[in-house]
């Protein structure tokens, strides 16, 4: 029985191995300091800024992704096309900061943002773990109590399964 | 400047789609943030509006299948698929007041349902749904018929009629 329960102690670390990562202080951190860009009326406006800065930056580093975003017409960040989708990417990390206190919902989320990524020949992790430093980056300029630490162990964990269904 | 002045509001009058004008379309978007809101309320929020839809139309049950559709909407897939509709309608909604990427927002939507024939009276009874839901969130201080014909404005961009 002891054996038994010891085992069962060991899995639920286990289960629960990268939850530490991202703990509930670390969620709560990351929701409060998300909330400050949120709120606001016209914080779609300063979203869309956001979005179009990260996904240019991006664009900056890997040229290929000047191609992945073609359809959404990355040549004109300023035009209707970028901007929405812009918005889009900005909307799917709000999403996901707001799911963190839920688990099994999150995770739900996020593979099904990882068979969307998954479909789109090109799409590679280095990618992704660019996005991880210039949101880093990024924030660190919009946020005033900006806590790396905290937005770092959340964010390896959403932007790792987000991307754990691409090949390369 | 008066004539410029005037000039510029009638442009602004033509430009307004019927109801859903411009001074309607920043009240929508106040409002809609503070329904919105974050965390726990939101997932509630997102619940609650689901919970009305089945209610409504129990029929539409069926054609969330794949994300475990229930009429409590408590199954994690489908708290992350009730949450993804929300976040559909708030990137909507935040671009009220900025046309060109609005338009490329409905498009985009508009493509994403158009192979899964929805009935108009899914659209209606969601709409119904989210006008039973905001004022519980809101309070007084919300207005039904802003939020009637903006719904109505985005509905039409994803229907395409």
């Amino acid at each position: 029985m002891l054996r038994v329960l010891v085992l069962l102690g060991l899995a639920a670390v286990m289960v629960n191995g990268d939850q530490y990562c991202c703990s509930a202080e670390d969620r709560h951190i990351v929701q409060d300091q998300w909330d400050h860009i949120w709120t606001d009326t016209e914080s779609s406006q300063v979203r869309v800024t956001l979005g179009r800065e990260i996904l240019l930056a991006l664009a900056k580093e890997y040229a290929e992704v000047n191609d992945l975003f073609k359809d959404v017409d990355i040549a004109h960040p300023e035009g209707g096309k970028f901007s929405a989708h812009a918005l889009r990417i900005i909307n799917a990390i709000d999403f996901n900061i707001n799911l963190l206190d839920d688990p099994e919902a999150l995770d739900a989320a996020l593979d099904h943002l990882a068979d969307q990524h998954k479909v789109r020949t090109g799409v590679k992790k280095v990618h992704f773990q660019k996005i991880g430093e210039i949101l880093n980056n990024v924030l660190i300029h919009v946020l005033d109590n900006y806590n790396a630490l905290a937005w770092k162990a959340c964010f390896k964990g959403i932007l790792g399964k987000i991307s754990s269904k691409l090949q390369a | 400047m008066k004539v410029l002045v005037f000039v510029v509001a009638l442009m602004a009058v033509a430009l307004a789609d019927e109801e859903c004008d411009t001074l309607t379309r920043l009240k929508v978007k106040a409002q809609w943030i503070e329904a919105y809101s974050h965390g726990a309320a939101r997932h509630a929020f997102a619940q609650a509006i689901w919970r009305a839809m089945f209610k409504l139309s129990p029929d539409s049950l069926d054609l969330f299948k794949r994300v475990h559709a229930s009429k409590e909407a408590d199954h994690p897939e489908f708290i992350a698929h009730a949450n993804r509709v929300l976040a559909g309608l708030d990137i909507s909604i935040s671009l009220l007041d900025q046309p060109e990427a609005l338009k490329a927002e409905l498009e985009h939507l508009q493509d994403q349902h158009k192979e899964r024939h929805i009935p108009d009276e899914y659209y209606e009874n969601f709409g119904k749904a989210l006008l039973h839901v905001l004022p519980a969130q809101l309070g007084r201080c919300w207005d039904k018929e802003a939020w009637s014909h903006c719904y109505d404005f985005i509905v039409h961009g994803i229907r395409g009629h």
